[in-house]
């Protein structure tokens, strides 16, 4: 009898110090180290916005962007916690957050993975607090953790959108055309010559050869998304040009006749 | 053999049976296409009937009321044909010009509405009126065979391809230029908007291809002795600059670098691989500052900070006063891993903005918004307005005091208290 009781004892004790040595792993992922504040993205934002979720000071999507709702809540959490209120995530805040709240990566980032709709509160068990996104497989869900910070002005729509018109219309162009085609689209944004949206400006019939034959549909490649987000940012290397044409395939008359900028690949850009 | 034949029989008849199929299938999209772009037509016709009745009703009235019912019509009309003649399959001239000359109507009318300006909007429109009744009609009898080809898609698309040459629309494109024109010829702001874009106060000494290179390897020493071509942008562009491209290893990009002055305007280089330095975001600040100081822009400061991916997207922008020139503002590329600057972009900077003195006057912001909304910065900046001017105006973050902490960034002129924008921040 007396052995049975001492095999449970030690089973039990067994299991529990199993137990802690898990809960020391999740403990163990705690952030990277680096300072976070408005503009950081990344893991360790996802953790914050998590952390911060734990403790009720987050209620915004976990999507790892340090923008303004982050922020806020960090800033009330210091308040609350006694820390020198600026907004950024340093080390006393760090630890202070770390021992105030828990952190489950791999749910975390399971439900970021699979697209589901999902929350992080401290006070509900965390399979309450999921419910798949969009598709059987929840892989077109709302909190997918946003990969890019834009201007305020452009949308990730806006970016996919024209990183499939650069795809198609420049993928053998040098970086530089990559961006100078993206940066006609956002020009002739600007100018009262041409439509209002991103979408009627690609879509705009006779615009774009890409939509005109279908390459527009291609699964645009990562050089294309970067070249239309150093566009969204700023840059033009088209020197300001509303068109661009490849001399070689060029039919239009009228396109010859607009004043020409620069040429760079097989594009020539203009006015 | 009787199998061959049997064979044969059964492919013919299937090929048969797959081209009858895809014939079926292209004729239905055919009438697809058809139906959607003679609908936009019809539409774009009926806006632009409905558009110059409005204008004409607008001459009619006095009263501020009734015009002012008439002038947001002229504006929601315009907005809406801008957005048909843009889905239509018209050449590029011809759609640019309608799509300009509409949208200057319409914004006149929202411009008239809010500055209360109703007689400079009769004097200017007594002539607009006229040309678009006249252009109105061009456009009924350009288009009118575009309705009389009986669901026939080929006889619709040979009209569609002869449409550069057809005498009808080479009127309606000449009329629309010379009409734009003559009917909203640029006002001040937009001429100095325009110079600055295209550099035209730029009057420093030119410098030759070799001392742009130079220019380029002081600012980035890290391409120093690349290989180089450079050539000259073409004798059409309104500001002329050197168009240098490097490679030096697995680097390779481009700068260009203004003839007059030796500005540099636009520099991008491809990232190479890069050993991770493990850089901490007031690193790159620190860095960036440094190349500030370096390139000798005196006077800017960094205005947003951008993680992403592989990089980071750095605003800065000139400070005049204590005020922030949006405007002249200046762009960085620098690399996570390594704080390397890989893109340059200070077109706006270079030529900076002539700054007017304002009055400012105080603004109770508990006035100003709703109870509930807290402002947490407040800051004075210049920006351009609709006009084109540049304007000292606040500008407020705000957020409303709720679970989600919504944040909004306002801009507020300074002297009258318009509000410029009002832009949601994530």
């Amino acid at each position: 009898m007396n052995y049975m009781i001492r095999s449970i004892l030690i089973t039990v004790l067994l299991v529990l110090g199993i137990a802690s040595s898990i809960d020391q792993t999740k403990e163990a992922h705690a952030f990277s180290g680096r300072l976070l504040e408005r503009g950081s993205s990344g893991d360790d934002v996802i953790e914050l916005q998590a952390r911060l979720q734990w403790v009720g000071f987050y209620n915004g999507k976990i999507d790892g962007i340090f923008g303004y709702g982050t922020y806020w809540a960090l800033r009330n959490f210091q308040e609350q916690w006694g820390l020198e209120v600026d907004g950024i995530l340093g080390p006393d805040t760090r630890n202070k957050l770390v021992n105030a709240s828990q952190y489950n990566r791999d749910w975390v980032h399971q439900q970021i993975a699979q697209g589901n709709q999902f929350t992080h509160y401290g006070n509900t068990p965390l399979a309450q607090q999921t419910k798949p996104g969009r598709g059987s497989n929840g892989g077109q869900g709302q909190n997918n953790a946003s990969t890019v910070q834009l201007p305020v002005k452009y949308s990730e729509r806006d970016l996919q959108l024209m990183a499939n018109a650069v795809y198609g219309e420049a993928r053998g162009e040098p970086y530089e055309g990559q961006v100078a085609v993206a940066a006609v689209i956002l020009n002739r944004l600007e100018s009262p010559d041409f439509p209002n949206t991103i979408s009627e400006i690609i879509f705009q019939p006779r615009a774009f050869t890409a939509v005109a034959d279908g390459q527009i549909w291609l699964t645009p490649n990562e050089r294309a998304k970067q070249a239309v987000l150093d566009a969204m940012n700023g840059w033009d290397p088209s020197e300001n040009a509303l068109y661009y044409f490849n001399p070689n395939t060029a039919t239009s008359a009228w396109i010859w006749s607009r004043p020409q900028i620069k040429k760079i690949g097989e594009h020539i850009f203009c006015y | 053999m009787k199998n061959a034949v049997y064979l044969l029989s059964i492919a013919v008849l299937a090929l048969g049976l797959y081209s009858f199929e895809v014939r079926n299938e292209n004729k239905q999209l055919e009438r697809t296409v058809h139906a959607q772009y003679t609908n936009a037509l019809t539409s774009a016709s009926e806006t632009l009937s409905t558009l110059q009745t409005s204008v004409n009703q607008s001459l009619l009235f006095q009263d501020k009321n009734a015009l002012n019912k008439e002038l947001d019509n002229i504006w929601r009309l315009s907005d809406q044909l801008r957005s048909s003649i843009g889905s239509l399959p018209l050449n590029q001239e011809v759609a640019n010009n309608w799509i300009k000359y509409i949208g200057n109507i319409g914004d006149e009318a929202r411009i008239a509405a809010e500055k209360g300006s109703y007689e400079e909007w009769h004097d200017k429109m007594g002539v607009v009126a006229t040309n678009l009744r006249s252009l109105s009609n061009e456009w009924e009898v350009a288009t009118s065979r575009y309705f009389e080809n009986d669901g026939d898609f080929s006889k619709w698309q040979r009209v569609l391809n002869n449409e550069t040459e057809d005498e009808q629309f080479t009127n309606i494109a000449q009329n629309l230029k010379t009409y734009g024109e003559t009917d909203f010829p640029l006002t001040a702001s937009e001429s100095d908007w325009l110079k600055k874009r295209e550099l035209q106060n730029l009057n420093d000494k030119e410098i030759t291809k070799e001392q742009a290179i130079e220019v380029l390897e002081l600012l980035i020493p890290n391409i120093k002795d690349a290989a180089y071509t450079v050539t000259k942008s073409r004798d059409d562009a309104p500001y002329p600059f050197y168009h240098i491209q490097f490679v030096k290893g697995s680097r390779m990009g481009y700068a260009d670098i203004t003839v007059k002055g030796g500005h540099i305007i636009s520099f991008l280089s491809e990232r190479p691989v890069q050993e991770d330095k493990n850089m901490s975001t007031q690193d790159i600040k620190d860095l960036t500052y440094e190349f500030v100081k370096n390139a000798g822009y005196k006077d800017v400061e960094i205005v947003e900070f951008r993680e992403n991916h592989e990089v980071y997207h750095i605003a800065a922008a000139r400070v005049y006063n204590d005020a922030i020139v949006y405007p002249d503002g200046i762009q960085f590329k620098v690399s996570k891993a390594s704080g390397e600057l890989l893109g340059l972009n200070a077109m706006e900077y270079v030529q900076k903005e002539t700054i007017k003195e304002q009055p400012v006057n105080p603004i109770d912001w508990k006035q100003f918004f709703r109870p509930g909304t807290i402002v947490e910065e407040e800051s004075m900046i210049y920006t351009e307005n609709d006009l084109f001017e540049l304007r000292l105006c606040y500008e407020v973050i705000a957020r409303y005091d709720s679970d989600y902490n919504e944040t909004f960034r306002v801009v507020v002129d300074a002297e009258n208290h318009e509000v410029l924008k009002v832009e949601y921040m994530q």
